[in-house]
């Protein structure tokens, strides 16, 4: 019997090292993008005072920065300055692990090898991969969205209520997440709408939702007041829409295409590189359109389902690329889904093997190879390296000049204070535009900039460059010694 | 007694000066903190460089100067590199598009042009990835006649201020890459080998050629 259920489970357990080991290698090589610095910095804020206020305008919900005490008390990281990029990126990358795990029992009723099969498309899947080793909220929001509709299928299917507090607890989380939590829950449900042939099991279904909806409520409320100790934050939950609404619909810079997503998961040559998934979607496709002649219910749910958040995603013109996390799961069912129906074994095998290794490749490709790379769809408007040389200038600038200010003059420089954050606060500021007194031990300015700051200094200065990111380049002034 | 009455006033100055210095400490001023900001805007920017009026101003070589490097072969510390072919380097195709320039890989690369026999060199024009405004680090240009580079090595350009790439502390400024690439004053400068260094650059860790040109004569 140990030796049955150790066959039987073995894999799953190797398979979920692996995403493990995917997703956590090297964590802190890739340079922070500048969206994952500024979350950053504030969980430093949380870690080193214990203070965090929801911010509905330039930041997305509570979960994030929370789920870093554990691991930052764990590892004995209890300040800013000590706060280390593996720390942060260990919060994706375990949420990323555990929706494999997720997705595999979600697709039980497929059948074990489809199931497994499922979990194995999504551990290796370039995008899963990529935003697991991202500190931002995308994995997370997959993670309890997976855990949410497993939960609920559970309730659904036996009817009991700790299931139904299961499901509120995970949709409290996806809410406490991100704002758009409510766009996966209108699919899902439109989706179970569309295919459920029978109601949910509990004779108590009202009392049931209440709760699951009131959990969700208390979950979401609880993060947002920032534990009960910023009543605001409530308000400010609400108040995020106004931001999330006009910035969907407006100018932010982000404006993409309609299709967008689904170039993500085709095949693009750039600058001499391959970014395809075209196999992967192929199958996923044609799983779709199997799902409704097989009248597999699990497989007509998910076709339904990824085919509304693709649109609900692809609509509006704000598009960035980490949303495409949120496509991978339904693709790798449906893919699962029709490798599982090969009729020959031979096939099925060279098949599911190829497939998994140019996905495997792929990963290695925007993963591993070239991770902050322009040309990598995924590493959008990502950091460059040089911005790895920041410490070791600024460490060397106040060692000749105690008494000197680093100056960081630039209408953009994020990621610069998470690499300056061990420096004492009076030593170090930033303006986005040049201040009178531009003099220190270090000055580092946006090109842009560098003529009016270059006029206001005083006395000799060696200039060289450095990158902060593609195509944004910054002056770097360092003062000349005075000759001997 | 004026010599004493001297000294006490000395003294007494000396003393006012220490008081007041102990009464004096730094003056503290407290920097403005960052400010979060939201995901920043993909830009494309061609080239930072306003665009020159006017001709590049001209390089005087000696008559009778050629293109010595054209068709030459091309060899690298990267022996298989990621992106296109080391023969890109002196086809003669600057333009920087897809399918015209080499990519080596990450730290530290050198290309190495066999000039076939000893040249002096005039000029060396460098045309790293050009099409968006980066600059590369480290860019050392040396000619010799030792294929090995360990003697009799003339360093003719060299902006690795410090020294980071182990072939000497340079003091020529970093430049950002442009359509008409770098032109470096050879200096006359005998060997038969042109090598050519860099390491990384401000977008990526990686080294790019799409072209270089060495222009001189041979030596008879």
């Amino acid at each position: 019997m140990f030796a049955s259920a150790l066959r039987r489970w073995l894999p799953l357990a190797l398979l979920t090292l692996l995403a493990f080991g995917l997703r956590t290698y090297e964590l802190e090589r890739r340079p922070l993008h500048a969206d994952e610095a500024n979350q950053a910095v504030k969980t430093g804020e949380l870690v080193e005072h214990g203070r965090y206020a929801f911010d509905p305008r330039d930041h997305h919900g509570p979960t994030l920065y929370y789920a870093v005490l554990p691991l930052a008390w764990l590892r004995g990281e209890t300040t800013l300055a000590a706060l280390s990029e593996t720390t942060l990126r260990l919060v994706p990358a375990l949420a990323g692990t555990c929706s494999v795990l997720f997705l595999f029992f979600l697709a039980r009723s497929l059948g074990f090898g489809p199931a497994f099969l499922a979990a194995a498309l999504m551990a290796v899947a370039p995008a899963s991969v990529y935003y697991s080793r991202y500190f931002i909220q995308e994995t997370l929001l997959v993670s309890f969205t997976l855990a949410a509709t497993l939960a609920t299928q559970r309730w659904w299917q036996s009817g009991r209520p700790g299931w139904a507090l299961a499901a509120g607890v995970a949709l409290g989380l996806m809410q406490a997440t991100k704002a758009s939590a409510p766009v996966f829950v209108v699919c899902a449900l439109a989706a179970a709408f569309v295919v459920a042939r029978r109601r949910p099991a509990t004779p108590h279904l009202s009392l049931n939702l209440v709760l699951i909806f009131g959990t969700a409520l208390g979950v979401a409320a609880l993060f947002y007041s920032s534990f009960g100790t910023h009543a605001a934050g409530l308000r400010d939950a609400v108040a995020t829409y106004t931001f999330t609404s006009a910035r969907a619909a407006g100018d932010s810079g982000h404006e993409k295409p309609w299709w967008y997503y689904a170039t993500l998961f085709g095949w693009e040559k750039n600058g001499g590189l391959i970014f395809q998934q075209v196999g992967f979607c192929a199958l996923a496709f044609t799983g779709a359109l199997l799902a409704f002649a097989t009248r597999q219910t699990l497989l007509r749910a998910t076709a339904v389902y990824t085919l509304l958040i693709f649109l609900a995603l692809s609509l509006p013109p704000y598009k960035t690329p980490w949303h495409a996390v949120h496509f991978v799961p339904g693709l790798a069912v449906l893919a699962a889904g029709t490798l599982a129906l090969i009729p020959w074994r031979t096939l099925a095998v060279i098949a599911t093997a190829s497939l998994l290794f140019l996905q495997l490749s792929q990963t290695q490709l925007v993963a591993f190879l070239r991770e902050a790379d322009a040309r990598n769809p995924y590493a959008y408007v990502h950091s460059s390296p040089d911005v790895l040389k920041i410490r070791a200038l600024a460490k060397a600038a106040l060692a000749a000049r105690p008494a000197g200010a680093i100056r960081i003059i630039s209408e953009e420089y994020w990621p610069i204070p998470w690499y300056l954050r061990s420096f004492p606060t009076g030593s170090v500021g930033y303006w986005s535009t040049p201040p009178a007194d531009c003099d220190g031990a270090l000055i580092i300015v946006s090109a842009a900039q560098a003529s009016a700051v270059r006029a206001r200094l005083h006395g000799d200065y060696h200039e060289s460059f450095l990158g902060l990111r593609p195509g944004f380049l910054c002056v770097v002034f360092t003062p000349v010694p005075p000759a001997p | 007694m004026n010599r004493s009455r001297y000294s006490l006033l000395l003294a007494l100055l000396a003393l006012t000066g220490a008081a007041q210095a102990a009464d004096t400490v730094p003056l503290q001023i407290e920097l403005p903190k960052p400010l979060f900001a939201g995901t920043p805007r993909p830009i494309s920017l061609p080239n930072l460089e306003k665009p020159r009026t006017g001709k590049r101003p001209d390089l005087m070589v000696p008559a009778g100067t050629i293109n010595l490097s054209k068709g030459k072969t091309v060899t690298s510390s990267d022996s298989l590199p990621v992106i296109g072919e080391l023969t890109f380097i002196t086809d003669g195709d600057k333009s920087g598009t897809d399918g015209t320039y080499v990519e080596l890989g990450p730290t530290p690369q050198w290309i190495q042009i066999d000039l076939g026999a000893t040249a002096k060199v005039a000029a060396v024009a460098i045309w790293h990835f050009h099409s968006q405004a980066r600059v590369y680090h480290d860019v050392v240009v040396q000619v010799s006649n030792d294929a090995a580079f360990k003697t009799g090595v003339t360093t003719i350009f060299n902006n690795d201020d410090d020294d980071s790439s182990k072939l000497g502390k340079g003091t020529d400024q970093a430049y950002i890459e442009g359509y008409e690439g770098k032109l470096l004053d050879g200096k006359g400068a005998i060997g038969r080998y042109v090598r050519l260094s860099s390491n990384g650059n401000t977008s990526d860790e990686l080294n790019h050629y799409c072209e270089v040109e060495v222009h001189g004569s041979l030596v008879k």
